[in-house]
Parts: structure tokens; C-alpha cells; sequence
């Protein structure tokens, strides 16, 4: 009871009834806001009084100045702990706040789960340097590349001198002899190194194996008394040595390519301008469409926006007209879809997400809707069609578009269609809108 | 309110003892506070508690819907957190909001002993508790119940209901809060007279034949001979309850109040009564509940420890938000009255030792050594649990003997309740604002002028022969006690006039500003203590408003309404005067008129002061505005005519001379 009722009567005041108090009302400009600020505007009824005049009342500030500094105009403290009554001179008309936070504001209040998709390749961004390539400048040759190659190459070819100097000893066995069975055992030695160590025996065995004095009755003798060292083990004791290094192996880094898709969208605000537009109708437009713009602007990394007016004919429009415009024609829908779609070429379904958002008090020329604004709106790719239907109650419902859109449409997940009568709907309105769009399609 | 949900009642159990505690404190602390029922209520609660400020009924009205609304806003979108609201009630009513954390629960509680000792104690809320208690809710449900039955009465219809209490809320400031409110209003001669007719016992017929409108406006005219009223009257609800009419549209003319309207009025005016003392009190009030939260949370540790740093984020917000701010000026002009009133005690008894005068003081006196002196004995800063032995050596009148027993026993925890061992004098000595790190430079900064006067009022009785035993005598209680003197007898004017002095506006940086005319923007005018004072009287004077007072019933011997705006150098805003004069006419039913002084520019002069980078020298022009029920018409007036509306001692403008 009681406050439910205050606030019923506090929303008619100056719309439904007490035309009287109409004067006194500050609505928050929605056009004040920016792509920085969303300013929600609250209506305030300001009584009036005997008061000071505001600028010859003057007041006292806190902080370091001189007499003659100019001081900006110094507002009242918060009033974020008011615990009681009286005092209401901190009254504002807006409340300011980032579109983002608008946006996730939004989505709690509507539990929605608007998850925009990128889709214009705006930027080829260099990721890390995880590609390579076989050229390069020199600079960014991955040397840790090259070096394991070669180091690779080294044990493929590395072997144990000693054990095949050791099987030259074997009695009456020569070059070839020792080539062969090397090659049995796969050690990866060459003829010529052979040919080379049997003119001159090497001296030592780093391993501390005897050589020198052995001579070995059979290759049997020479294998069971001589161990082979593995590769490993030489390895780890004398260092790897010189490492063969080759241009073939090169490899030059380069960044890889990353793609950035931008989640961008284009809205088409449309507005039936026409004669039966009244003011209340007009405001009603305004306080759904504006929203809905701060939301996507929030949610989207580049918003652009097109405003289309439109009564028997259709026009582009400053956002600062838009709102406000009112002609005196008659109405045809169509030929605002017909300019969308002109518009929309420049924006490709492909690389942008698309709204389109129409609203008029649903009254539209004769069969306009069936013949022509409804392949239009199957034609015209979007993420999303909405039409907003205004139908203050103090008019007669004459208007019969939204009813065939809803109609033609159903439950097709990118149309929506709302009926907003009062300001207390527009949430509705906004929810029924943003909860409607199909994620998958886009 | 009472809604049964686990959250809120497990919220309360555990606000349980910080709510006694709190109180057990505040009461040693010397305040005396109307008891306080807390309410734990949910977020929407809150919102629905702020727009009714601070009360779960109201009468039926737009605005309370629109307070909600904004309150709502402003928590949804900006993320506003409400902290408390209480109202001025006995016992008073507290609301704590669920989703608070404790640290937060605990501010408010402090917060709120503060103003429910304000509310209890302070004069000008006693005005219209008339000793008797406020008895608010009771009156606002009464008042409820009222209007509801006007609503749901056919014969009289919401709208017309809505419309006179929209037409009286704009006059509602413009009664005479400085008075008592005097509850037994007779409603006033009208009322008396018609009494007397209907008792006459003769027809309604007979009656209205006989004694005719014009018959009783004649006996009004005889007595008229003499101004009426014979000074101004400024409760304009209670001049226009007693003597106001209506004005009827379909006959163009004046008609008696119905009952129900008159009977509106004067519960409009209740109300306004009833909630002036909270708007004329303001930064008092703020400033007081400020500074003992601040005493309670931060010095007594009410925060435990891992509640203080989210305590002191509140604290900042609440003093740091920008702009004028009647938390913060409050606390500090309290923190103010306290050093200055521990300076002065110390003064009385240092210029009585032999060899110290005023004009030698500082080459004496070495008052660092002083406050070194007064600071508080260890055993009261610090109370540690197995040194209950230090806090008993103790001078008699610091330790609550009893406390001290339960200490011993361990039945309170004195790490957690250290001033559970100290009566009031223990706690000024352990809170003494001079030994303060932050004013350790206050005693040492006084001037010459003030040690003079200070000297000038002494009763030359007990000399000392030392600084030291002067200093024995100095009661550490004289800041608390001045304290609790000036929130007993203080408004917000009279407080702001006491204790705004040039030492404060300096230590606090506070400055006048003034529009500039010619540079088109605000611009400082001057960091002078009585130009920055009388710009906030200007705001805290009759409640922030201009004075209006009714000055003749039967203005040019047509039976209208005379209106004077009392002028004192700041113009009237002229649209809103007009609406207002709109909306006083409905209430007298005839033409009302209203002189007033404004200031004219020339376009010449105007032009001159841009030339020479001056602000132009406006003439003051006396003019008078009438709304006949039709238009508003102005006509310019002879100074003669105005000039008893102009204050001549009075002028709240700040600009200097040589300015921009």
C-alpha cells in the first residue's frame, strides 16, 4: 500500500494528471549523454518557494584559494548518508555512470547474457614470436634452434675413436676390414677416417682403456676386452666439442599473426515522425531507444549509430534531431526499411553486428506492412529487428503494424516486438528487446 | 518491517551487543541519549524508510513516491550505500540495513547514540517535544490516517487533497521555527466566531441573510482600523489557518475553508514544526554524531581491529565528499569548541601563576613542556589486562571501582572495554584533545588578543607560585563539558556565530565565493572569518530561506494580502517568488501582493564594469509583485515604501572592492 501508491501518483504527475505541477518537472536530458557518460535521468517535481536567487545567494567553499580565484561552480556535499529529513538541496537531475557499468547494470537487473560476437578483422596484431621461417634477418635467428640441430647432427655422427682405433689392432685386420665391420656395428665412421687413424694411431684413450700394447687375436678378443664408451658418456665428459652448425638448419623468428576481430555494431534507430507522434509518444521513443544505445555502446567495442526518421518518407537525422523531430505527413514504414537497407550495404552483415530498432504508435499505411515492410525485414540480415509500438493511454489503439509483425514474425528469434504505454514499461520493453536476440545467428 | 526472513534476524542477533555496548559507552562519555530501537531491514526497506524520512507511514503524497524513486536511482545505478537513518523520536527509531558488514553496523550504531543524544537533549528539539517527548510516530500516523480519510471522503476527491497540500508545501518553510510550537492553536477567530453563530441557534437561512459575508468582512474593516496584523507575522501557515480563505473557481470569489482544509493546514504546519529543529540544527547535529562515531569507533575501538581500516574508508567518504559539507564542518568546528575550551581552562589557571601575564605568556610559559604535562598517565592511555594495579593507583575520580572489581574477576574483557575502568573524568583525561598529536600546536598557537581577554575575566583569588601546580588544577573535563553545554543551548546559526572564528578558518581553509557578473562564473571573495560566517548564516538562517512576513491583511483597504520579503542583500528569485504567490492566493482567495527589494543593472553600467574588469554596482529598486488570480503584475515602488523591508546593519554580500 502506501509508497506503492505515492509512486503511482508521483508518475502521473504532470503526464496523466496535475498539469499544474507539469512546469515544475526536470527531466534529465537523455541526449546529454556521451559515449563516456550515460547520464540516467530522474524526474524530479520541484515545488516552488520563496527562495535566494541562486546567484546572488554566493556560498562557502573549503580549500586553499585567494580572494578573486575563480572557484567553479561549488555543488553540495552528497547526500549518500541523509539520515534525516529536510535538507534537499543536493538534487540532481542525472545520475552519471560509464556506459560498461550501465551495460552490466543492465544485464543483472535483466539476467541477460548478451555475448557479442567480433566480427570485423580490424588489426593483424604481432602475437609472440612463435612462427619461424627460413629466412630472416639475422637478428632473429633462433640460435637455440640451430644449435640443437647441430648438436643433433654431432651425436648422429659422434662414435667411439678409440674402440674403432682399438679394432685396428686385431691381428692381420686392415682399413677395409675395420671399415666393414664398423659399418655392421652401425658406427657412423668414414673409410677415410680410417685410412687416416691407421697411419697414425692415436696415443691415448681418454677413457683409460689400454690400446696401445694390445693386439688382439680376433675382432671377439678386441670387442669382450675393450668396452664401448656411449656417446652420452663422452659427451658429458669432454663437452660436445665443436658443434657443426649449417645454414640448413637456420631458422629465422618471426611474430605470429593474430587476428583481432572488433566487436562492432551498427544500430538503426528508426521513428515514426508523423502527425500522430504526440509528445508523450515522442518521450516514450526516447526513453527505450536511448537506453538500449547506451547499452549496446557499452557492450560493443565500436558502436555506430544511424537515425532514420520517416513519416509517408524516410531520412537520415542527427542524433540531436531525432527525438525531436515532428512532421506533419502521413505514415509508410516501408520506405525507413528501404533507407536502412541502403544504409546497412555499408556496414556487411559479415563483418558487423546489426540492430534495427523501429518504433511508432503502430498506425501504417494501407497494406504497407504486409507488402513491403515484412520482406524488408526478412531481406535485411540483423542480429536483431525490434519494433517498439508507443501507446500512451490516453489514445485509442488505431495503429495495427506491430500486430502483423508480431503475426508474420511469431517466435522468430530476431524479432521482437514491444508495446510501451508508460514510462514504468520501458524496462520491460528494453528486457523484452535484448532478451530476444538469438546469439547463435550472428 | 517485521517480515520474518533469517538473514535480517541473524543480522540483529549479532548486533546485539555492539547495540548495548555502544550505548554503555556513550552513557560513560557523558551522553544521554533517548533509548534507540534498531530495526534490521533489507535493502528496499531502506529506500522505502529514506523516502518517509526516517518513519514507515506517512500521509499519502507524490513526493514521498518521488524520494523513493530518486533513492532507488541513485543505490541501483551509482551504487550508493544508505548507512543509517534514524528519527528524532523517544525512543528514537534506528535502521540498519542487512547487507552492511559489521564494521559499518557498528559506525551507525555510534553514529546514531550521537544524534539521539542531540535529539534528547538539544532546546530547540525540546521546542516541540514540549517535555513531553516528540511522541513522532504516533503524530505522523495520526496524520496518516487523516489525509487518507480526506482521500477515500467522496465528497472531497484525491485531486483537491493532493492540490492543497501541494499549494501548502510551498509556503511550509515560512513558519516561525525560533518559537515553541504552540500545539493548542484555538484555530483562531474565524473559527471562534463561527462557533458563536452556530449557537445562536438560528437557521442557516436567517443565518446567511443576516450575517452576510459583507457583514462579517465589515466587522474585520472596524477592527482593521488598526493595522492588521499589528507586526508582521511571520507563520504564514498559521496567519493564512487562522484568517485564510478559499478561492472558489466557479464563483470568483473567496470562500471559507472547508474543515478539512483548514484542518490540513494546520497538519502540514505540525509537521514542518516538527522537522525544523533537525534542518535549523543540521551541522551541529551531523558534526555531533561525527565526532563521537569518530570517539567511540576509532579512538575507543569500538572497530575491532580488522573492522578499523573499513571503518576509516566510511569515515573519508562520509567527511571527503565534496563541496560544502555539514558532516565535516560540524565535526570540525566541535573538535574546535573542545580545544578551545581546554585552552581557555588551561589559560585561566597559567596567567594566575606568579610572573606569567598575558603579555609575557609566551616568553614564560613554555607550553610544550605543558601539554607534555596534561597528557593522560600511562594506565589511562593504555590498559593493559594484568596491569589492573596501575589503573587502581589512579587518581579516585578517574577509575569506576566497580568496573575495576569485574576487571579483576575477568568478567569483562578489558582489552576489548578498556573505559569499562574509567568514569567520565578518566575518559576526558584519556581523550584529552590538547595532548592530541594532531593539536599538540593548539595551546602554543594562542594570541596575544585572546590571552588578553581570557586575563581580563579572571577573578584574581588563588595565585600559584608554579606552572606545575596550576596546572594540577586544570580540569581535563572542560572540553567535554563546554561541549555538552553548547549542544544543549545552540542552534546552528548561533553555533556557527560563537565558534567560527579566524583561527578555525584558517586551520580549515574555508572562503566566501560570490557569482562574478562579469566574468560570468564563481569566484572567491575572501577568506575573512566574518565574510565566510556571514555566508553561512545566509545558508543556516531561517532555515536557509529568505524571510517572508505578512505585513497587512488589508492591503490598500481591498482585503488583500501584503507579503514583505525582509531584505538583506540577497535578491529573491524572482520566478519561483511569483509561482509561490500563485499558490498563496488559493490559500487568502483574494489578490496578495508581495514588496521586495531588487537589484537592477543598467546596461550602461554593465558595460562600464566590463570595460574597467570590475563587477557592476547594481541599484537597489523596491518592487512589488501582485497575482490577482489571474496574471502576476509588477509595478516599481518608492524607496520610501520599501525601505522598512531593508536591513540597514544586515548585508550578506561578500564581494570586496578591488575584486576581480
Amino acid at each position: 500500500m502506501g509508497l506503492r501508491e505515492d509512486r503511482e501518483r508521483f508518475h502521473e504527475i504532470g503526464e496523466q494528471r496535475r498539469q499544474d505541477l507539469a512546469e515544475f518537472i526536470q527531466y534529465g536530458d537523455l541526449g546529454g549523454s556521451g559515449p563516456d557518460a550515460v547520464r540516467v535521468p530522474i524526474k524530479l517535481v520541484d515545488l516552488p518557494a520563496f527562495e535566494y536567487d541562486q546567484l546572488d545567494r554566493g556560498g562557502v567553499g573549503q580549500g586553499d584559494v585567494d580572494p578573486g580565484d575563480q572557484v567553479g561552480e561549488p555543488d553540495e556535499a552528497g547526500e549518500g548518508d541523509d539520515d534525516e529529513a529536510g535538507d534537499e538541496s543536493a538534487d540532481h537531475e542525472y545520475y552519471e555512470m560509464d556506459p560498461e557499468e550501465f551495460a552490466a547494470e543492465l544485464d543483472e537487473r535483466l539476467g541477460l547474457d548478451l555475448d557479442p560476437k567480433g566480427k570485423k578483422v580490424v588489426a593483424e596484431t604481432e602475437g609472440a614470436f612463435n612462427e619461424t621461417a627460413r629466412r630472416g634477418p639475422r637478428g632473429t635467428l633462433d640460435f637455440a634452434h640451430l644449435y640443437k640441430q647441430g648438436l643433433k647432427r654431432k651425436i648422429a655422427m659422434d662414435f667411439d675413436e678409440a674402440y674403432v682405433t682399438a679394432a685396428l689392432r686385431v691381428d692381420g685386420w686392415g682399413v677395409d676390414a675395420v671399415y666393414t665391420w664398423a659399418r655392421e656395428q652401425h658406427i657412423p665412421v668414414s673409410r677415410a677416417w680410417i685410412a687416416e687413424r691407421a697411419r697414425s694411431p692415436s696415443p691415448d684413450d681418454d677413457a683409460g682403456r689400454v690400446v696401445d700394447d694390445a693386439v688382439w687375436a680376433s675382432i671377439d678378443a678386441m670387442e669382450a676386452a675393450v668396452d664401448v664408451e656411449p656417446t652420452r658418456t663422452r659427451i658429458r665428459r669432454g663437452g660436445p666439442g665443436r658443434v657443426p652448425l649449417r645454414r640448413e638448419d637456420e631458422r629465422f623468428r618471426h611474430p605470429k599473426v593474430v587476428e583481432h576481430r572488433e566487436r562492432n555494431v551498427v544500430v538503426v534507430n528508426i521513428r515514426d515522425v508523423s502527425g500522430s507522434m504526440r509528445e508523450s509518444k515522442r518521450e516514450l521513443v526516447e526513453r527505450t531507444f536511448t537506453p538500449l544505445d547506451w547499452y549496446l555502446t557499452g557492450k560493443y567495442d565500436n558502436a555506430e549509430f544511424v537515425y532514420i526518421a520517416h513519416d509517408a518518407d524516410a531520412w537520415e537525422v542527427d542524433r540531436t534531431d531525432f527525438f525531436g523531430i515532428q512532421s506533419g505527413g502521413g505514415t509508410r514504414i516501408s520506405t525507413a526499411y528501404e533507407l536502412a537497407e541502403n544504409v546497412l550495404d555499408e556496414y556487411p552483415f559479415s563483418e558487423w553486428n546489426r540492430y534495427v530498432f523501429a518504433a511508432g504508435d503502430g498506425e501504417n499505411s494501407h497494406d504497407d506492412t504486409e507488402e513491403n515492410v515484412i520482406p524488408l525485414m526478412n531481406d535485411i540480415d540483423a542480429n536483431l529487428h525490434a519494433y517498439v509500438e508507443t501507446q500512451p493511454t490516453d489514445g485509442v489503439q488505431t495503429g495495427t503494424h506491430a500486430g502483423k509483425v508480431r503475426d508474420a514474425f511469431g517466435d522468430t528469434d530476431n524479432v521482437a516486438v514491444t508495446t510501451v504505454t508508460e514510462p514504468d514499461d520501458v524496462m520491460g520493453a528494453i528486457e523484452t528487446i535484448l532478451s530476444t536476440e538469438d546469439n547463435d545467428t550472428a | 518491517m517485521t517480515r520474518p526472513d533469517p538473514a535480517k534476524h541473524a543480522a540483529a542477533q549479532t548486533l546485539d551487543e555492539p547495540a548495548r555496548e555502544a550505548n554503555a559507552l556513550a552513557r560513560k562519555l557523558g551522553l544521554d541519549p533517548y533509548d534507540v530501537q534498531y530495526w534490521v531491514v533489507d535493502h528496499d526497506e531502506m529506500n522505502e524508510l529514506i523516502a518517509y524520512d526516517g518513519f514507515q507511514t506517512r500521509y499519502p503524497h507524490w513526493r514521498w513516491g518521488m524520494k523513493y524513486e530518486k533513492q532507488r536511482k541513485q543505490t541501483q545505478f551509482l551504487g550508493g550505500k544508505a548507512f543509517e537513518i534514524v528519527n528524532n523520536d523517544d525512543p528514537s527509531n534506528a535502521f540498519l540495513q542487512v547487507s552492511n558488514d559489521l564494521a559499518d553496523q557498528k559506525a551507525v550504531i555510534t553514529h546514531v547514540e550521537g544524534h539521539a543524544d542531540f535529539f534528547n537533549n538539544n532546546q530547540w528539539f525540546g521546542l516541540f517535544a514540549d517535555g513531553e517527548g516528540p511522541d513522532a510516530a504516533a503524530m505522523l500516523e495520526r496524520h496518516a490516517d487523516r489525509v487518507a480519510s480526506f482521500l477515500s471522503d467522496p465528497e472531497i476527491g484525491r485531486e483537491s487533497v493532493e492540490r492543497f497540500i501541494d499549494t501548502v508545501l510551498t509556503i511550509e518553510d515560512n513558519i516561525e521555527y525560533r518559537r515553541a510550537f504552540d500545539r493548542d492553536a484555538e484555530g483562531g477567530d474565524p473559527d471562534a466566531l463561527a462557533e458563536t453563530l452556530a449557537s445562536l441557534g438560528v437557521s442557516e437561512e436567517v443565518r446567511d441573510e443576516v450575517f452576510t459575508e459583507t457583514w462579517l468582512d465589515d466587522i474585520a474593516a472596524v477592527d482593521d482600523s488598526v493595522q492588521f496584523p499589528e507586526t508582521p507575522e511571520y507563520d504564514l501557515l498559521a496567519f493564512l489557518r487562522d484568517h485564510g480563505q478559499a478561492y472558489d473557481e466557479d464563483a470568483e470569489k473567496a470562500a471559507a475553508f472547508e474543515d478539512w482544509q483548514r484542518e490540513l493546514l494546520e497538519l502540514l504546519r505540525r509537521e514542518a514544526y516538527y522537522f525544523a529543529p533537525q534542518r535549523t540544527t543540521k551541522v551541529m547535529n551531523e558534526g555531533w554524531a561525527a565526532y563521537w562515531e569518530s570517539m567511540m569507533m576509532g579512538e575507543e575501538a569500538f572497530a575491532g581491529d580488522d573492522e578499523f581500516l573499513s571503518y576509516a574508508d566510511h569515515q573519508a567518504r562520509v567527511l571527503n565528499s565534496p563541496g560544502f559539507n555539514p558532516y565535516k564542518l560540524g565535526k570540525e568546528l566541535w573538535e574546535y569548541v573542545e580545544n578551545r575550551a581546554n585552552r581557555r581552562a588551561v589559560l585561566e589557571h597559567l596567567l594566575r601563576v606568579d610572573g606569567v601575564t598575558w603579555r609575557n605568556f609566551h616568553d614564560t610559559v613554555d607550553t610544550a613542556d605543558v601539554v607534555d604535562t596534561l597528557a593522560p598517565p600511562a594506565a589511562v592511555a593504555a590498559v593493559a589486562p594484568d596491569e589492573l594495579d596501575a589503573v587502581e593507583s589512579l587518581p579516585d575520580a578517574y577509575v569506576d571501582w566497580q568496573g575495576l572489581a569485574a576487571a579483576r574477576e575477568r568478567e569483562i574483557d578489558v582489552q576489548r572495554y578498556p573505559w569499562k575502568l574509567f568514569t567520565y573524568e578518566g575518559l576526558a583525561h584519556r581523550h584529552y584533545s590538547l595532548a592530541k598529536p594532531q593539536y599538540r600546536g593548539f595551546l602554543g598557537r594562542v594570541t596575544r588578543d585572546e590571552l588578553e581577554s581570557v586575563s581580563r575575566y579572571l577573578f584574581d583569588t588563588a595565585r600559584y607560585a608554579s606552572v606545575e601546580a596550576a596546572l594540577a588544577d586544570v580540569s581535563v573535563t572542560a572540553g567535554w563539558d563546554r561541549m555538552y553545554s553548547v549542544r544543549e543551548s545552540h542552534n546552528d546559526v548561533t553555533f556557527v556565530d560563537e565558534f567560527l572564528t579566524q583561527e578555525f578558518v584558517d586551520a580549515n581553509e574555508y572562503f566566501a565565493y560570490e557569482f562574478s557578473q562579469t566574468r560570468g562564473d564563481f569566484r572567491a571573495t575572501s577568506t575573512d572569518a566574518a565574510d565566510v560566517k556571514r555566508k553561512l548564516l545566509l545558508r543556516f538562517t531561517n532555515l536557509g530561506k529568505p524571510t517572508i512576513a505578512v505585513y497587512d491583511a488589508n492591503h490598500e483597504n481591498r482585503g488583500e494580502l501584503l507579503l514583505g520579503h525582509e531584505y538583506n542583500g540577497v535578491m529573491l528569485d524572482r520566478e519561483q517568488a511569483e509561482a509561490t504567490l500563485q499558490r498563496v492566493f488559493e490559500l487568502w482567495g483574494r489578490p496578495v501582493v508581495l514588496h521586495t527589494i531588487t537589484k537592477r543593472v543598467t546596461d550602461s553600467e554593465r558595460k562600464r564594469a566590463r570595460r574597467n574588469d570590475r563587477e557592476p554596482e547594481p541599484e537597489e529598486v523596491g518592487v512589488a509583485l501582485r497575482y490577482d488570480g489571474e496574471s502576476v503584475s509588477h509595478a516599481e515602488l518608492d524607496w520610501e515604501t520599501v525601505e522598512h523591508l531593508a536591513a540597514d546593519d544586515l548585508d550578506y554580500d561578500t564581494k570586496p572592492d578591488e575584486w576581480l
